[in-house]
């Protein structure tokens, strides 16, 4: 009997993009934690010492919740093309990539306004200072996560959702909720505590 | 009868197509091993660079009065002196033995590659174009800080340096990514992760501490980077004062400079077993050891720029951890005696390069952690003595000898031929008596009261003067190890010539080592 050449069996693996993704996204979270403790050590710092951090009413509550909420939808549409992916829902997980994709833009617009409300020199302190230092590293790690996203959708064109690129998604949603987490911290530190 | 048409080897090797050849192979591989032999070819090349700038600052120190005899002046003395320490960190060690792992770790868990063998690739080639980088931008005057003012290009060139190191870092953290995710994902089914080869069970332990470590260090890059490119430095950047090295130098202190020297364990509990034909008792336990030496490497927490005039070193956490880092490290050297007991030592024989090298790595470190701990404790007063070089220098050297003992001890999978054991002795006995040399003189001076920067403070007596000859010695013997190790890697890691000594496949080369042993 003769059959047909047939490849070796795929050994089992664990999700690699999974584990490295979640490598990444600790080592993210942990440089971004370590900024952010700098940020409120100094804070800490200078107001112990009777000074004051932000110039009374130069920041804006507005912008800066408005910013949570975008982000929190976009957890629930990053989710939602998880579940796509899951279901091998193409047109959903389209859909629900591109709309995460539009919240994340529309984050950085809103930052942009944020910068120009304040209009903080970067020399006029150290509060100045680490505030472009805290909310710059977070719009760069926005912009890591929005290429993660849509390098995922683009794979996605090329083929169904099947289990690999399932966990793409899955790997993307999972820095895109760590991304969601940073920014929960610039807000309640540097925006709601100021 | 079953048949099959063609093994599915063959389908795969004919779908991938021929493999390039020359230049364009080390650019557009996929292949671990070449990559890892990369990350370890430059890192040696750097390695004998910075010794030698090690040696410079060596040499200037000897006249603590005059530190422009040879360097040029007190700022350059600084730059040469930081880029030795963050060098042999950033440039050296750690890349060293991200290419070792990168080439052994992927065949010892039965994978025929690391997970992302892209990545690893570019993290090559971000890490080499980062370090370009630094090299350069130091030698243009920038580095971390000066000591006596700076022109607007030597501030220029130092944002470049931050520039190159942030690229570094960020690629060795992605080569440790990687590593990690081989080391959790690619290893067989059944499998856990106490039951894997004690060198990638270190590896795993390292990239997880360093995953901890350089994002931290990053952080303080970004926040002087920031600061340096703001119009006029307000206070993490200012470059008029070693601020800026005063900000990253916890990464050569304890109890982070141990993140250097984790795989040490690794290596060592591999080879000393395998060279003595015995199988380690207890290797559970000393994984456990490695993972705990891991945990006590963390040491982002314990920076203490920020923080004055409070300082984290003064607590008991700081000198706990200084002090059970000795306790973890004796009892492997605990676990490695045991093995030699039981295994069949010969005195009368000349031990392997390997063998002898990974257990003296192990003893060296275990010195480093010794009087690592001497420093951290209150009544001697050395946290700011050149006690903290003695213990970077020897972990260091430790590091350097372990490496070179895995090199030895792996071969097959980095190198073409086996290299030349008599070169392996000599380059483990130039690396340990250079890091000894070193180191002793280091700690001696400071508890003499010397300062970690020489030129700062009070400082100055006979027998500092002869200890700091004493370093040169040192210096110039790290410098010799390093290039008789790099001679013997470099001549054995050329392709094999059809007809010249030692041609065979890695196969057959395998065997010729497993007769060896």
């Amino acid at each position: 009997m003769k059959t047909a050449s047939l490849p070796a069996a795929a050994p089992v693996r664990l999700r690699t993009l999974m584990v490295g993704t979640l490598f990444a996204t600790a080592a993210t979270f942990i440089g971004f934690l370590a900024l952010v403790s700098l940020y409120v050590q100094q804070r800490q710092q200078a107001r112990s010492g009777g000074g004051e951090w932000f110039p009374s009413g130069s920041i804006e509550m507005g912008p800066a919740g408005m910013m949570m909420a975008t982000l929190l939808m976009s957890s629930v549409t990053v989710q939602w093309a998880v579940q796509a992916a899951r279901a091998d829902d193409r047109p959903h997980g389209w859909m629900a990539l591109g709309t995460t994709l539009l919240f994340g833009t529309a984050v950085i617009v809103q930052f942009s306004f944020v910068y120009q409300s304040t209009g903080f020199e970067i020399d006029a302190g150290i509060a100045q200072l680490l505030f472009y230092a805290v909310t710059g590293s977070f719009i760069v790690i926005l912009v890591a996560a929005m290429a993660f996203i849509a390098v995922t959708a683009l794979r996605s064109l090329i083929g169904p959702l099947d289990t690999d690129r399932g966990h793409a998604v899955q790997a993307a949603a999972l820095f895109w909720h760590s991304v969601v987490f940073c920014y929960f911290l610039v807000w309640y530190v540097v925006f709601i505590t100021k | 009868m079953t048949m099959t048409d063609s093994a599915p080897v063959a389908v795969t090797e004919a779908a991938a197509g021929p493999e390039p050849a020359g230049a364009a192979r080390w650019v557009t591989t996929n292949d671990c091993r070449i990559v890892g032999r990369a990350f370890m070819a430059v890192s040696l090349v750097l390695g004998v660079g910075a010794a030698a700038v090690g040696v410079l600052t060596r040499v200037e120190r000897l006249d603590p009065s005059a530190p422009d005899q040879i360097l040029g002046g007190l700022n350059s003395w600084f730059q040469m002196w930081t880029l030795y320490r963050a060098a042999f960190v950033l440039l050296v060690v750690l890349p060293l033995f991200l290419g070792l792992a990168m080439a052994v770790v992927p065949g010892k868990l039965g994978a025929d590659n690391l997970a992302f063998p892209r990545a690893a690739q570019a993290s090559f080639w971000a890490w080499l174009i980062g370090s370009l980088i630094v090299v350069v931008s130091v030698f243009a005057g920038g580095g971390w800080g000066a000591m006596d003012g700076v022109t607007a290009a030597e501030r220029d060139a130092m944002t470049l340096t931050l520039l190159g190191a942030g690229l570094v870092i960020v690629a060795l953290l992605s080569g440790a990514v990687n590593l990690a995710t081989t080391v959790i994902s690619l290893r067989p089914a059944g499998m856990s992760l106490l039951q894997v080869p004690l060198f990638a069970w270190s590896m795993l332990v390292s990239a997880v501490v360093w995953l901890f470590t350089l994002p931290v260090a990053a952080a303080n890059i970004v926040v002087v980077y920031a600061d340096l490119r703001g119009r006029d430095p307000v206070a993490f950047g200012l470059p008029e004062s070693p601020g800026i090295w005063g900000q990253l130098d916890w990464l050569v202190e304890q109890p982070a400079v141990y993140a250097l020297a984790v795989p040490v364990l690794g290596i060592a509990g591999e080879i000393v077993p395998d060279r003595l034909g015995i199988r380690l008792d207890r290797r559970g336990a000393a994984a456990s050891i490695i993972g705990l030496f891991g945990l006590l490497a963390v040491g982002g927490w314990s920076q203490d720029y920020f923080t004055a005039p409070a300082d984290h070193r003064d607590e008991l956490l700081y000198v706990g951890v200084g002090v059970a880092a000795v306790v973890v490290v004796l009892a492997f050297c605990g676990a490695l005696a045991d093995a030699a007991r039981r295994g069949s030592v010969r005195l009368q024989e000349m031990p392997s390069s390997a063998l002898a090298g990974s257990a003296l790595a192990v003893v060296l470190l275990a010195g480093a952690t010794f009087f690592g701990a001497l420093r951290v404790i209150k009544p001697f007063e050395l946290l700011e003595r050149s006690t903290t070089t003695g213990v970077f220098n020897a972990v260091v050297a430790a590091a350097l000898i372990g490496t070179a003992a895995g090199v030895w001890h792996w071969w097959p999978e980095i190198l073409s031929r086996p290299p030349s054991e008599s070169r392996g002795r000599l380059a483990v006995l130039l690396l340990l008596a250079g890091g000894v040399l070193l180191a002793a003189s280091d700690v001696i001076a400071g508890f003499l009261g010397a300062g970690d920067r020489p030129f700062v403070g009070d400082y100055d007596s006979g027998a500092v003067g002869g200890l700091n000859a004493v370093a040169v010695a040192g210096s110039v013997l790290l410098v010799l190890g390093l290039i008789a190790a790099a001679a013997a890697v470099f001549e054995t890691m050329r392709p094999d010539r059809p007809d010249g000594p030692g041609a065979g496949d890695a196969a057959a080369a395998g065997l010729l080592r497993g007769a060896g042993s």
